[in-house]
């Protein structure tokens, strides 16, 4: 194997490797059908927050509000519901609220030349507040129309549902990103805003959709989360922006470019994933797991810049 | 000082550098010329520690050396100073130049005072004029080239590689740059020049050696270095200066009436003809290049402009595209190219939805995007390996091709350029002016900004002279002469 393709595909072999010896450690508990449910019914909200972020960072920005969009968004719907207002009005409003608010970082980026890490930051925190007041703090579990809770519990054909919102999510995103002229234009404002405002791309525009679209992405995973737990904390989302990143960062090793791609992502996701997974099972304490998810990250990251150095 | 003997490089199959030998005597000046992609970095990175030989052996002071890392080059004295090296902007030069050496201390604490007066004493040699207390931010640019300059002679430089030097430096600026090297010559040091420029390697080098292919084609001794010698070494041939006439009888495409932008602070006056090149010629910061970007819409514009008769005013690039304009920014690494995108991806960009298979739905179509990459290719003379390859991997002329690439299968009323031909060798050079010429013969206006003369004079059916902000004088073909459009760009403080 060249050296190219060990770059390209290591990434890919670290993690059938991860599978094989988490399965050979305990056959019976990590590969059974009910853990592999279980996996990926854990990395689908995670899984919709990165590839937000494999979005926002297609144009070299950072979003750091995308866990706070999710828990606002899942306040705002359990909020809805306990004034008696339907699944069809509560979700699309809470989908609503994640997307202006990406919007708006994005207009704080692209027309006011903020830069990003602060503008998403300072409304992340904002939202948080919103998030906190609305909720009164508290945890929010009453009346769940029976209608949301379908949304991420159970399976179809043996598939767990939110299988196939990992799929449609994932799938969409790849596509526009490799395939449409929205995606190109992405790609052309990560790689040189410079070049690509003055090859008349609508710079603009282009940012704060990107962001819009990772708020709404954000707030989505927000509800999938809820809709599996069945009660909402206004700090429920916060702790998806770390994993998310690792994982867009863990998938550009994958990438040829290093440039960040949605198939990467899901790699990334998939290997944190499998980690934390396998590691509880095996019987790794959790304070071990950290560490060692840590050091993965900078073992990815760092077999990739010694690849390229050469 | 410097021995070369038998120097090869290869990288995989092709040859970077096969059996160069060259010798460097004391205060000698040697100018390295070649094609892009001759193996001229190759070389430098060799001489500086960058890479190391598959063979061959260097000598320094008759001693035979090997260099592990680019510090055990600097450690003997080489340095090499890049056009664009950083500097800490907020820095001032004493400060520049003191970045990775050891300060002088006194009780402990740095002291400044000893640092200042080591770097004036050989500013008062080489660079008399050069303010060393002010932040490297506020010098304009020919000054931050001495800065570098001043950098690597006072840490004990004794052989410094310049690669080309002058390329961002209007005429008048290269001229000071080389009075201020010509004085480092007589302190003893030499100095190996790399630039495309061969008027200034016949100026300022005792020697010259001419590379191809990895191999030395050509040595031009003392009082032999001339540039229709070394074109011709280089396989090229020498181009010649315009002959046309405007035709003014042509309708006016573009039309500007007193339009400021930019560092273009008087109000400027011009109209371009259909198939009429001209030239805007005059310093960085003369206006020059605002002009263009006002036209281009990337900059805010007052005034009032008309395009084919019509109103026409730009807001951005997009509608500027919208309308029939077309441009080739300056700098192509900050401005034109994806560097990490592939060929087809850089040259379809901004007439992206020309490419849809199904109308209304923005999905381009990859092959109707290939087939038409390859025709404009082949129209731009591009010389690549493979459609798919990353615009990083083509030399520099043939990154700039790329750009012209992007318009090449349109019919664009206005073509903008901006410093068309900068750091491109020789021959890429003469296609980019046969492109330049041919668009125009297609009946479109165009505008060229350059600070190099002679390209103003080789191109311009007129040539417009900027200076401090504003036209000063438009030339005739007739009326323009190297001097006169020097005399017109000069501003008033130089003169």
């Amino acid at each position: 194997m060249t050296r190219t393709n060990l770059n390209r595909f290591g990434t890919l072999i670290a993690f059938v490797l991860l599978c094989i010896g988490f399965s050979i450690a305990a056959p019976a508990a990590f590969a059974s059908p009910a853990n592999v449910f279980n996996l990926v019914q854990q990395m689908a909200t995670l899984a919709i927050v990165a590839t937000a972020a494999t979005l926002v960072m297609t144009i070299s920005e950072f979003d750091l509000s995308v866990g706070f969009s999710a828990s606002l968004a899942a306040v705002i719907c359990f909020v809805l519901f306990g004034q008696g207002y339907d699944v069809w009005l509560a979700v699309p409003a809470a989908l609503l609220v994640g997307i202006v608010g990406g919007a708006a970082n994005g207009v704080l980026v692209a027309r006011f030349g903020i830069p990003s890490f602060v503008a998403t930051l300072a409304l992340g925190t904002i939202l948080s507040g919103f998030a906190f007041g609305l909720s009164g703090g508290q945890s929010l579990f009453q009346s769940v129309p029976d209608g949301f809770k379908s949304l991420a519990r159970g399976d179809v054909f043996g598939i767990p549902v939110l299988g196939f919102w990992i799929v449609a999510v994932l799938g969409i995103a790849a596509f526009v990103l490799t395939q449409t002229e929205f995606g190109r234009r992405l790609r052309a404002i990560g790689g040189n805003a410079q070049a690509a405002r003055l090859a008349g791309l609508p710079i603009v525009r282009d940012v704060i959709v990107t962001f819009a679209i990772a708020g709404g992405l954000s707030a989505l995973a927000g509800l999938l989360l809820a809709s599996r737990l069945g009660s909402v904390q206004h700090t429920m989302g916060e702790p998806l922006l770390l994993p998310a990143y690792a994982a867009v960062f863990i998938g550009t090793t994958a990438s040829p470019t290093g440039a960040p791609t949605v198939a990467g992502t899901l790699l990334g996701v998939a290997i944190t994933g499998v980690m934390v997974n396998g590691m509880t099972i095996v019987g790794v304490e959790p304070f071990v797991q950290k560490i060692m998810t840590g050091v993965i990250i900078l073992v990815a990251v760092l077999l990739r810049r010694v690849g390229r150095a050469k | 000082m410097l021995d070369l003997s038998g120097i090869s490089r290869r990288f995989g199959a092709t040859h970077a550098l096969g059996d160069v030998s060259l010798a460097l005597s004391e205060g000698e000046v040697l100018g390295l010329v070649g094609p892009n992609g001759a193996g001229k970095s190759t070389l430098i990175k060799i001489i500086a520690g960058a890479d190391r030989p598959d063979a061959g052996e260097i000598r320094i002071d008759g001693k035979p050396v090997q260099f592990h890392s680019a510090h055990d080059a600097y450690a003997a004295g080489i340095r090499v100073i890049h056009q664009d090296a950083p500097l800490v902007p907020g820095f001032d030069t004493v400060e520049n130049c003191y970045l990775g050496r050891a300060y002088p201390r006194r009780f402990g604490r740095i002291d400044r005072k000893a640092m200042r007066a080591a770097i004036a004493e050989v500013a008062a040699d080489i660079a008399p004029e050069l303010d060393l207390d002010m932040p490297t931010m506020f010098l304009p640019p020919a000054e931050r080239q001495f800065v570098r300059l001043l950098r690597a002679v006072a840490d004990k430089g004794r052989l410094l590689i310049l690669d080309e030097p002058t390329a961002a430096l209007p005429a008048e600026d290269a001229e000071r740059f080389y009075q201020v090297l010509r004085r480092t010559r007589e302190r003893g040091t030499s100095i190996i020049l790399v630039s495309h420029r061969l008027d200034e390697i016949a100026d300022f080098c005792n020697r010259a050696v001419v590379i191809r292919d990895g191999r030395i084609v050509a040595q031009f001794a003392e009082g032999e270095v001339k540039p229709e010698a070394m074109i011709a070494a280089m396989g090229g041939s020498t181009s010649e200066r315009s002959t046309r006439q405007t035709d003014t009888s042509a309708p006016k495409i573009i039309e500007i009436d007193g339009v400021t932008a930019g560092d273009l602070t008087r109000p400027a006056e011009l109209a371009v003809h259909a198939g009429e090149v001209i030239a805007l010629y005059g310093l960085a910061g003369s206006g020059r290049s605002s002009l263009l970007n006002a036209i281009w819409g990337a900059i805010p514009w007052v005034g009032r402009m008309r395009l084919a008769g019509a109103d026409y005013a730009p807001r951005s690039p997009r509608q500027a595209i919208a309308q029939g304009v077309s441009c080739v920014p300056a700098d192509r690494h900050r401005s034109g190219l994806f560097l990490s995108e592939d060929l087809v991806f850089n040259k379809t960009l901004p007439l992206l939805s020309g490419y849809r298979r199904l109308r209304g739905l923005p999905v381009p179509d990859v092959k109707s995007e290939r087939a038409e990459f390859l025709v404009a290719a082949e129209r731009v003379s591009l010389s690549y390996r493979d459609p798919k390859q990353l615009a990083r991997t083509l030399s520099g002329g043939n990154q700039q091709k790329l750009i012209f690439s992007r318009w090449a299968n349109r019919h664009s009323r206005v073509m903008l350029l901006d410093e068309p031909t900068e750091g491109v060798d020789v021959m890429a050079k003469a296609t980019i002016k046969d492109i330049i010429r041919a668009i125009a013969a297609d009946g479109n206006a165009v505008l060229v900004s350059t600070s190099d003369r002679d390209e103003a004079l080789e191109l311009g059916d007129r040539i417009a002279v900027f200076r401090q902000g504003g036209i000063v004088r438009i030339f005739t073909r007739a009326e323009a002469s190297a001097e006169a459009l020097s005399a017109a760009a000069q501003s008033r403080e130089a003169a």
